[in-house]
């Protein structure tokens, strides 16, 4: 690839970056909350918590986070914590860091929502071709119909049935959590079964839903695809079948589906905070619902400028790799 | 800990502004001294009878936990010390893992309180705090039915309902039946800024009163029980002997507070320049009369739309915000009515009448103090209770004192009492047994395991023999 388009790739990855930071700084502070405040009045409604002087506490507080400097200080003391990855400390859970709560969250979250988005993907994918192409078997082409049939269903709805069916009526399964109570995470067999237990439902409940839209844009792909010249000269050359399924029409019906792919990795974060409320998981989607309620600014500038930053990364990559799959962009 | 550590606690009051009880050590006390390793002196500026009960003593949510001299006087400020597992204890568990999904405590081997044979050895060696994060309290619910939980935070009526009806091996404070709780010290009121207008009006608020149907109130929520009040502290045992002391009650039928007449309100409204629009809601100057209901969706999710119907059927246009900026519109004073409850009073009226107290009447613009979002200001009522703070509560001035302001809070209407707080929470005996409930009440009245009082439920369990 061209040095000067690579260049031009990683300058408009780095001005998407910071157009994001700033507008993620501003919008909270549009706001006339107070997130001290609020987290005072959270713990008065609690638990009758009863400052001496809530004012001059509320003032303490917030010389403490920085937060009575003038606002265009602030700010640039902020792009300079930026480019050391340094949110400062979290408002509402001070001493933890927003830097700790992203890292304590961020597993949990590329655990369940990357693997079955991309799981999604790659079954959706597959039996989408596969119902698409004429010369699979019947049994294996019906294998995507149940799926399309739950195409569109909601994780939350797909995660409430889940919950109340299996786990609740029937007790198969946890009703939530990461992993049982009272366990401390060790890497041992027991946990990482105890931990695949609890992730079972909440990952049915993305799979579920979604698999069935890559399947219909993949079938229709296929079709199209069917017709085309260069499929139709490959089987006139005897090319085995699976030749070419793999090399003349999967690998031409996959470029819409990967774009396709990094969209949905891009509205991850919003089934995110839906699941992982719903099942009780600790991960990026419930800290950013929890500091969004909580205003608490260095969480919410921390998530969102990382979820900015791995998708800005991931789609500048992406611009890197079509040309592999693609030998045409390449040539161009 | 020694008399040194309680010492350095109390110093700590005095000297920090931002601590909770600065305003009552520095107001009140005059000087503490250590006398011995087991005695403290402290020596009172003024007569202060309600000090040892409303400052020192654990009870619900208040009271000083002593705090350890020599780890916090290390600290460069020790009102912001982080404190985590390093801060030393007194209590019977150790946390021995904290993330976001949980806290685990250990039972300690070496419990002063086993050793010095106050205490029997707690059953409950490990205690799990389960974050339950943004999780739909149906969902708690199912978790507590399926045994996964023991005991969760309170809940409204229907859901703790339905836990009980689905596993009978949970029960609530009142077994089976309703109300299904204990009260609170948090009777909740409709608080209004009182500097505002329309609410600066005392014939106003009076209205609104008068549009609460707190017979409604009880019969749709509570299933027939007494649970709305028209008094800002809950009816424990001293405080309802002064509810239906003769003073008292001379000032009830005076002002009639619980009393729900929508013509009556109707006059009040129509004297105060307010007339009906053809939506038969109040309109003056072209504007209705804004009685949005400011309020917390997990706390009030049952009766803040109760209410905001009530209103409505009497004119006021009214609705609920639920919305994360509720409580700073209570503090900044904005229009309208806030779903707050009074922490004050257990044994006595004082403190809470105190909440009204003119000191503590912020003027419009700025913010008004946790629990003083009335900004009420009446000398007439400030001499009252200055005549009363030195007088213990079984002195015969007080309760007439405190009759006569309790009757001026009637009669102005500083705020508007609704309900009396209720905790429902839900205990599962599949595990554990001896959970506080109204027959077995020999660990505190108060169940709740997150107030200072807690561990007494904790300690007290046994187990079922379940596994």
């Amino acid at each position: 690839m061209n040095i000067k388009i690579i260049v031009k790739r990683l300058l408009f990855f780095v001005l998407v970056v910071w157009a994001a930071s700033t507008i993620v700084f501003f919008i909270p502070r549009l706001s006339s909350r107070n997130a001290i405040r609020e987290r005072f009045g959270e713990l008065a409604r609690s638990g009758g918590f009863s400052p001496g002087d809530i004012e001059k506490l509320i003032a303490s507080m917030q010389q403490q986070f920085g937060l009575d400097k003038p606002m265009l200080e602030q700010y640039w003391q902020y792009l300079g914590n930026i480019m050391r990855l340094d949110f400062g400390y979290s408002l509402s859970k001070y001493p933890t860091t927003a830097t700790e709560v992203i890292a304590q969250a961020l597993p949990w979250t590329i655990g369940l929502l990357l693997v079955t988005t991309v799981l999604s993907f790659v079954i959706g994918t597959l039996l989408g071709a596969v119902a698409a192409w004429p010369k699979a078997p019947s049994w294996l082409r019906g294998l995507a119909t149940p799926f399309i049939l739950l195409t569109g269903v909601p994780p939350v709805i797909m995660g409430i049935l889940l919950l109340f069916f299996i786990g609740f009526r029937l007790k198969w399964l946890p009703l939530g959590g990461a992993y049982s109570a009272g366990i401390v995470p060790v890497w041992s067999w027991s946990f990482f079964l105890d931990l695949m237990e609890h992730q079972i439902l909440p990952a049915l409940a993305l799979i579920l839903g979604s698999v069935g839209g890559w399947v219909l844009s993949m079938r229709g792909m296929g079709i199209t695809i069917q017709g085309e010249d260069y499929v139709n000269f490959a089987e006139h050359k005897g090319l085995t079948g699976g030749r070419i399924f793999r090399d003349y029409y999967l690998r031409n019906a996959l470029l819409p589906q990967v774009t396709g792919l990094a969209l949905a990795l891009g509205t991850v974060i919003t089934s995110a905070v839906i699941v992982e409320g719903l099942f009780g998981l600790p991960g990026i989607g419930t800290a950013l619902n929890l500091a969004i309620r909580a205003n608490d600014f260095p969480v919410i500038y921390g998530i969102v400028i990382f979820i900015t930053i791995a998708i800005a990364a991931l789609m500048t990559i992406l611009e890197f790799v079509y040309p592999l799959l693609d030998p045409r962009i390449r040539a161009n | 800990m020694t008399s040194k550590d309680v010492v350095y606690t109390f110093e700590g009051q005095i000297k920090y502004d931002t601590l909770p009880y600065h305003i009552q050590f520095a107001d009140q006390v005059a000087s503490v001294t250590a006398k011995d390793d087991l005695t403290i002196e402290l020596k009172f500026k003024a007569p202060s009878p309600r000090f040892k009960f409303e400052v020192l003593t654990e009870k619900f949510d208040t009271g000083i936990p002593i705090v350890p001299a020599g780890y916090l006087s290390g600290q460069a400020d020790p009102t912001k010390a982080p404190g985590r597992n390093d801060i030393p204890h007194s209590g019977p568990y150790d946390i021995v893992a904290w993330n976001t999904n949980q806290k685990i405590y250990n039972l300690r081997e070496d419990w002063w309180a086993v050793k010095a044979g106050r205490m029997a050895e707690p059953a409950v060696k490990r205690v799990v705090i389960v974050n339950i994060l943004n999780q739909p309290m149906d969902t708690v619910a199912q978790r507590i039915v399926n045994n996964e939980f023991d005991s969760s935070v309170d809940m409204r009526a229907q859901i703790i309902g339905n836990i009980l009806q689905q596993n009978p091996e949970v029960q609530s404070w009142t077994g089976t039946e309703s109300p299904y709780g204990y009260l609170d010290w948090w009777p909740n009121s409709l608080w209004m800024n009182d500097k505002l207008e329309p609410y600066s009006d005392p014939n106003v608020r009076k209205a609104i009163s008068l549009a609460v149907n707190r017979d409604q109130i009880n019969e749709v929520l509570y299933e027939g029980a007494a649970i709305a009040t028209i008094y800002p502290f809950p009816l424990y045992p001293n405080l309802k002997a002064f509810a239906d002391s003769p003073e008292v009650k001379a000032e009830e039928a005076k002002y009639e507070p619980g009393k729900y007449d929508l013509d009556e309100s109707a006059k009040l409204m129509e004297g105060a320049g307010w007339a009906k629009n053809g939506d038969g809601l109040w309109e003056k100057d072209g504007k209705t009369f804004d009685a949005t209901i400011q309020a917390f969706e997990n706390i009030h999710g049952d009766i803040a739309p109760i209410l905001a119907e009530m209103l409505r059927q009497a004119g006021f246009d009214s609705n609920v915000n639920f919305g994360t900026d509720a409580y700073q519109n209570m503090v900044d004073g904005k229009a309208g009515l806030y779903m707050f409850g009074h922490g004050a009073s257990l044994f006595d009226p004082f403190e809470a009448l105190n909440l009204f107290h003119g000191k503590y009447s912020n003027a419009i613009g700025s913010s008004a103090g946790n629990n003083r979002f009335s900004r009420y200001a009446n000398p007439e009522y400030d001499a009252l209770l200055d005549a009363i703070a030195p007088l213990d509560s079984s002195d015969p001035k007080f309760i007439s004192g405190a009759a006569k302001a309790l009757g001026i809070y009637w009669r102005d209407t500083i705020d508007v009492p609704v309900i009396q707080w209720l905790h429902r929470i839900p205990y599962n005996n599949h595990f554990w047994k001896n959970w506080p409930s109204s027959t077995n009440v020999g660990l505190g009245t108060n169940g709740a395991f997150w107030a200072h009082t807690g561990m007494l439920v904790i300690t007290g369990l046994q187990p079922s023999g379940a596994k």
